[in-house]
This record gives C-alpha cells, structure tokens and sequence, in this order.
C-alpha cells in the first residue's frame, strides 16, 4: 500500500516537474539575448554591435514592438575567447530564457557557442561572423553578415583599379584567429586569380604587439600591395608599423579591421587602408536612411558596418517573431516551440534591413546583393571617416 | 641571408633586447637582495606604461570606470613635445617604482618578518599582480591605448641607408629605446658599482645580517632596491608602449616570462648577465625566419632551454658552491 502511495507520488512529481521543464511560457517583453565583445581586445568591434543592437531595441519597439508585445534585449558579455562565448550562451539559454541569440562577435567563437545553442534549438543570428562553415554549424545557426569569401575580393579589384602597376603583394595574418586564417584564405585565392603573386606570406597573434619582423619581411619583398588581415588593435598596430617603418604601397584590410575604433590604433597612418564592406550609409533603403539618421544624430558619424549589422540581426528576430504571432499570439507559446518556429520563420522570410533587402538560404547563409569597397581618410590623429569608394 | 636584412634584424633585435634588459635588470635587483622573484614585476611594467599614458594623455575613452574623465582639464601639460613627453615617462617610471616600494611592504615585509618560506613571496607577488591587473581592467577598461603617434615630435624613420639594392630603416623609437636602455644600464652601473648606495646594497645582497651590524639599514636598501626595480619596469613598459602600443591590462603579462628567461639565461643575480640574456634574447627573435616569426616567443625559451642544458648557472652566472 505505502509502496504504491511512494510510487503515484513519485510519478506525480515527476510529472509536475517535466510539465514545469517542457511548458515554459514565454515571458514579456520577449527577451531576446544579445552575446558580443563588450571587454577585451574584441571589444573594439562589439561595442558598436551594442550600440546597433540598442539602436533596434529603441526604434522597433517604438514601432509596436511585436504586434503590440515589446521585447527587450538581454546583453552577456561574449568577451573575445570562445569560454566566455559559451558561458553567455549558456546564461541566456537557461537562466535569461531567451527566444534567441545575436552574437557572438568572433566567428572563432561562434565555432565554440553555436553548437551549444543549436543542441538546446535556439535560433542563433551571426552579426559579425564571416568565416567559411558558420551556417554549417548546425540548422539553428544563420548569420546576417555576409561571408568573407564573397566580400573581400572586392578590395582587391578596387586596389587594381586605384593603381593597375601592382604586381607583388604581402598576404599577413593573425593565424590564432578562425575568422582571419578563413578570410586570408579568399585574400590568398584571389590574388593567384587576379594574376598577382603573394611575394611573402607573414603570420601573426592577435596578442601580438611587436611587429618589426613581419614588416622588415614585407620591406624586403618589395611588394607594391600588403594586405592585412587581423582584428582591430593588431591590424591597426601592423598598420602603423608598416608606415613607420617606411612602407609607401597600398594597404587592404580585412573585415576585422572594419570600424573606426582602428583610427586611435593607427592614428594618421590608417589613411589611405582599403576595407571591403557589407554595408554603406548610403544604402538607399528605408530602414537604413531611419538608422543612420537617428545614428548621426547620436554620435555625430556615419554608423559603421558593426553597427548596421547587430541592427539588422536584432530586426531580423523581431520582424519574424511578429509572422510567428500572425499565426498564434506570442504569449501563449511554449517556449520550446516558438524557438523551433521562430527558426523557421527566419530562413523562410525576406528583410529590409540597413544593410539592404536580405534573406537566407536553407543553410542560413545570408542573401544579400550590395556591397562596398571604402578607404579610409584620417581628419586628424583620432577622427576619420570611410569614404566610399566608386 | 642578405647583408640588409642581417643589418636590419640586428637592429631590431637590439632596439628590443635593450628593453628586455632594463626590464630583466628589475628582476635582478630584487632576486640578488632577497633571492626571490617579483612576479609582480610585470604588473609593475604595465602600470608605468599607463601612468605615462595618464600623464601624456589625461584621458581614457573606452570602458572603464575613468571613461571620459579628464584628468587635465586644459589638455595634458606633458604632451606637444618630446621634452615634456620625456618628462611624463620619467614621472611614469617614478610612480612605477613607488608602486614597487607599495608591493614591498605589502607582498614581501610580512612574510620576510616572519621568516616564512621563500615560495609563499613568490605566491603572494603573484596575487599582488593579478590585483593590480584587473584593477587596471577596471579603470580604464581592457582596450588598447596608443600614445600619440608624434609622443616624440614628427613621426618618420629615424635613419634609412641602403646596403645593395635593399634600404634599411630604424625607426625613431628604436633609436630612442637603444639610447634611453644604454644611459640606464650605465648609470645603474655607476650607482651600483662606484656610490655608498651601491657598496650598501652590495654588502646587503652579499649578507643581510653582516650588513646590518655595519650599521647599514637593510629594510630602507631593500626600499631602495624595489624602487630602483619598479622604475626600470615601468621605464621598460612605456618604451615598449610608444614602440608598440600599450596593449591592455596584460600587456605585461608575456614580458614578466620574458624577463624570468632573460634572468635565467644571463645567470640569476648577475648584472651583466641580464643584460646579456636581454640581447641574446632580443636577437634571437628578430633573427627568427620571418614567416615564422609568430613563434618568436616560443624561440625565446627554446633557447633558454637549450642554454641551461649547456651552462645550468646562465651565461654569466657563477657555478654555486656548496660549502660542507
């Protein structure tokens, strides 16, 4: 008798507690977690990612939110190194309940956290990751920020262009960073397909600070292009190495080196660097002509590419989570359910975003069609601008 | 290899190993008075980079709590030229050193008036340092920050001359940083060996209870001692700073390890010996194969490595002798 009371409430607590793990509502404001670089070396690029995403917060959320439910965005810091990475994925997918995740910063940490929230089916949206394989990572990871292989040669066609003579190129690289041995990769790919030659391959740390070697190579080689990929305090320090050490050619930086928290690296000497872009202030579209006016109003500049992406990752959740309530109001999901949903919604819908009108193939990859080459010009020793070239 | 790059490499690698040097000789001053490590010398050469920084600059912009607060509210009196710049790096290294002096009667006084074992100071510098390091991360956030590109007047090379049909260049902060370690090292040898300061902290580190019935006052000369060893960490992190940029709170992270093999290498107490180890070191990294020149660290100890296998007492050590 007393075993079969022990086991009916033994199966009554368990019952209780799998409807409590397996029926959770979602909460309002809808959280949606937000995990990039807000210290370390990173930090140089994920402190824009938040302003973005805090620009999108405010603005759609002026505009009804999701059909009338706000949401909030749920920050982690991601710092630069993948643990961080995958304990800020951990805290927003188990303690923040989130619907989904923007982030990481680094495509080196989302190889690391991705895998984690596509176990726990969290739909996750890169808004920096540029590395070849991050859609792969699994079917609940899509990114906003277009790959590196289809942005970079862009560069290299527009250095041709400012100055047809050149012929010998210096491919450095911070080779402890997934993103830019990717990116270095389609660099490397493209120079062989434009008929140039890589006079002398150099490798880096993004520790690194002391960079005489590598430039006494680049020197040496006497090569009319050097083409830079990196992060921004390394990239921006091989930077000014490079001119002070006397280097005249052309410079070509990568993705990491997109933002003008370089400019106090490199200070005058980031002039004249040409950086690939994904997106430009002067995209014609709605979303982006609201975005940059309210962001020139703010800070007094153009926004730059990290920005316009964390905002476009942010609009992109909101924007499928108000065609996830057409169909049934938020509030009433599970939020197990509305994770697996909202995931779908994602790759099956079309966006316009600052960065232009996107969507995504079936692998999450982004779809987008413009793109930018800009260089920069130095005003003084701390501001500058990209100026956009033709 | 070609004579312009030789000449170029050896450039570099004596603009480098000269820091290494200074910075190692920090570490050896301490060692040869109390016969133990400061592991909190690389925290120390980190703050002389910030407290020039502070001085040259005034302000910090990116996320720590001094964000945007000026500390000079007309602009920095020690920016504009290389004089006042000097000036600034001077009173940098001196705020490095009283840091030393600070970690002293903290970290090493209790455990030496204690008689406690030598280890458990090595442990408690190391704590002191990670202290000071994230207090650094907290005030003025995890970022890098550059000194002004014309900290010393108008930014070019230095010297440039060609050898064959190569040019080969030294920057004005190479210059600066071999002259600046040069003077250092021979006023250090000049005070330690030809001054009663030096004779007292000779006689301290030869036997610190014989020193003490001379009349002499060992606490004040191991003061003394830790004060000249912060200021020449501190120096040696803003010469790498205005080389190199300072590279956030850990920034003496990796030169606190470089200093340990440098002082390994020249031989433990010795003098010359860190400043051999330094250029050693200096140099076999600068003639590291460029393309592999992003393993130079692991070069370093490599060869310290091998080194100590051939003369376990250093380059210059003396062989101990035990006395029975």
């Amino acid at each position: 008798m007393n075993r079969t009371k022990l086991k009916v409430s033994a199966a009554a607590v368990l019952a209780i507690t799998a409807s409590l793990a397996f029926a959770q509502k979602v909460e309002s404001p809808v959280p949606i977690g937000v995990a990039v670089a807000q210290t370390s070396n990173t930090a140089l690029l994920g402190q824009e990612q938040v302003i973005g995403a805090r620009f999108a917060e405010k603005f759609l959320n002026a505009r009804g939110g999701i059909n009338g439910t706000p949401f909030k965005l749920v920050f982690q810091d991601a710092a630069g190194d993948e643990n961080s990475a995958i304990n800020a994925f951990q805290n927003l997918i188990t303690k923040e309940n989130v619907v989904g995740i923007v982030g990481p910063t680094l495509s080196q940490q989302a190889f690391a956290a991705d895998p984690i929230a596509d176990r726990a089916k969290v739909p996750v949206l890169g808004p920096s990751n540029t590395a070849k394989g991050v859609p792969q990572i699994g079917n609940y990871i899509a990114r906003v920020s277009a790959p590196v292989a289809v942005v970079a040669p862009n560069a290299i066609r527009t250095a041709l262009r400012l100055d047809p003579k050149i012929k010998k190129v210096a491919v450095l690289y911070a080779q402890n960073d997934a993103f830019s041995v990717s990116e270095t990769g389609t660099f490397q790919e493209t120079v062989k397909a434009q008929g140039l030659t890589v006079s002398t391959l150099q490798k880096f740390q993004t520790t690194d600070t002391d960079f005489t070697t590598q430039v006494t190579a680049v020197l040496n080689a006497d090569v009319d292009l050097a083409i830079v990929s990196g992060l921004a305090a390394d990239g921006g320090n091989l930077v000014k190495q490079l001119r002070q050490l006397g280097y005249k050619g052309l410079i070509i930086g990568g993705n990491g080196l997109n933002t003008s928290n370089m400019f106090p690296v490199c200070q005058k000497l980031c002039d004249g660097v040409i950086i690939a872009q994904a997106y430009s202030p002067s995209q014609p579209s709605a979303a982006n002509q609201v975005f940059v006016k309210e962001y020139r109003a703010q800070y007094k500049k153009d926004p730059p590419q990290f920005a316009a992406q964390a905002y476009a990752g942010v609009q992109v959740f909101v924007e499928a989570l108000r065609a996830v309530d057409r169909k049934k109001k938020i509030g009433t999901w599970d939020l197990g359910d509305l994770r697996v949903e909202l995931n779908k919604q994602i790759l099956a819908g079309k966006y316009n975003t600052p960065l232009g009108l996107i969507s995504f193939d079936k692998e999450g990859e982004v779809v987008q069609k413009d793109f930018y080459v800009a260089q920069i010009k130095m005003k003084d020793a701390k501001t500058g601008s990209f100026v956009f070239l033709k | 290899m070609e004579l312009s790059s030789f000449v170029q490499n050896l450039m570099n690698g004596l603009a480098i190993g000269s820091v290494y040097a200074i910075f190692a000789l920090g570490y050896t001053l301490v060692f040869s008075i109390l016969g133990i490590i400061n592991f909190a010398h690389g925290a120390v050469f980190t703050l002389g980079a910030y407290f020039t920084y502070t001085l040259a600059v005034g302000q910090f912009e990116n996320n720590g709590l001094l964000k945007g607060i000026n500390i000079f509210p007309d602009g920095s009196p020690f920016s504009g030229s290389a004089v006042m710049f000097g000036l600034a790096t001077i009173l940098g290294a001196c705020a490095a050193g009283a840091v030393a002096v600070l970690i002293e009667r903290l970290a090493f006084r209790p455990m030496r008036s204690r008689g406690a074992d030598p280890l458990l100071a090595l442990v408690s510098s190391l704590g002191v340092a990670l202290v000071i390091v994230n207090l650094i991360q907290l005030l003025v956030g995890a970022e890098i920050y550059n000194f002004p590109s014309d900290a010393y007047g108008e930014v070019r090379p230095a010297l440039s001359f060609q050898i064959g049909d190569k040019v080969v260049i030294i920057r004005t902060v190479q210059l600066i940083i071999f002259a600046v370690s040069l003077v250092m090292l021979a006023v250090l040898g000049y005070v330690i060996g030809r001054t009663k300061v030096g004779k007292a902290l000779r006689a301290v580190a030869e036997s610190p209870s014989t020193a003490s019935l001379l009349g002499i006052s060992v606490d004040r000369f191991i003061l003394i001692t830790f004060f000249l060893s912060g200021f020449l960490g501190g120096l040696a992190g803003t010469l790498v700073g205005t080389a190199f940029g300072v590279a956030g709170p850990y920034f003496g992270v990796v030169y606190g390890l470089k200093g340990l093999a440098v002082i390994v290498l020249g031989g433990l107490g010795s003098i010359p010996g860190a400043v051999a180890g330094g250029l050693v070191i200096g140099l076999a990294e600068a003639f590291v194969p460029a393309e592999y020149s992003a393993y130079k660290d692991a070069v370093a100890f490599a060869l310290l490595f091998v080194i100590l296998l051939v003369r376990p007492q250093g380059l210059l050590g003396r062989n101990l002798i035990q006395k029975v």
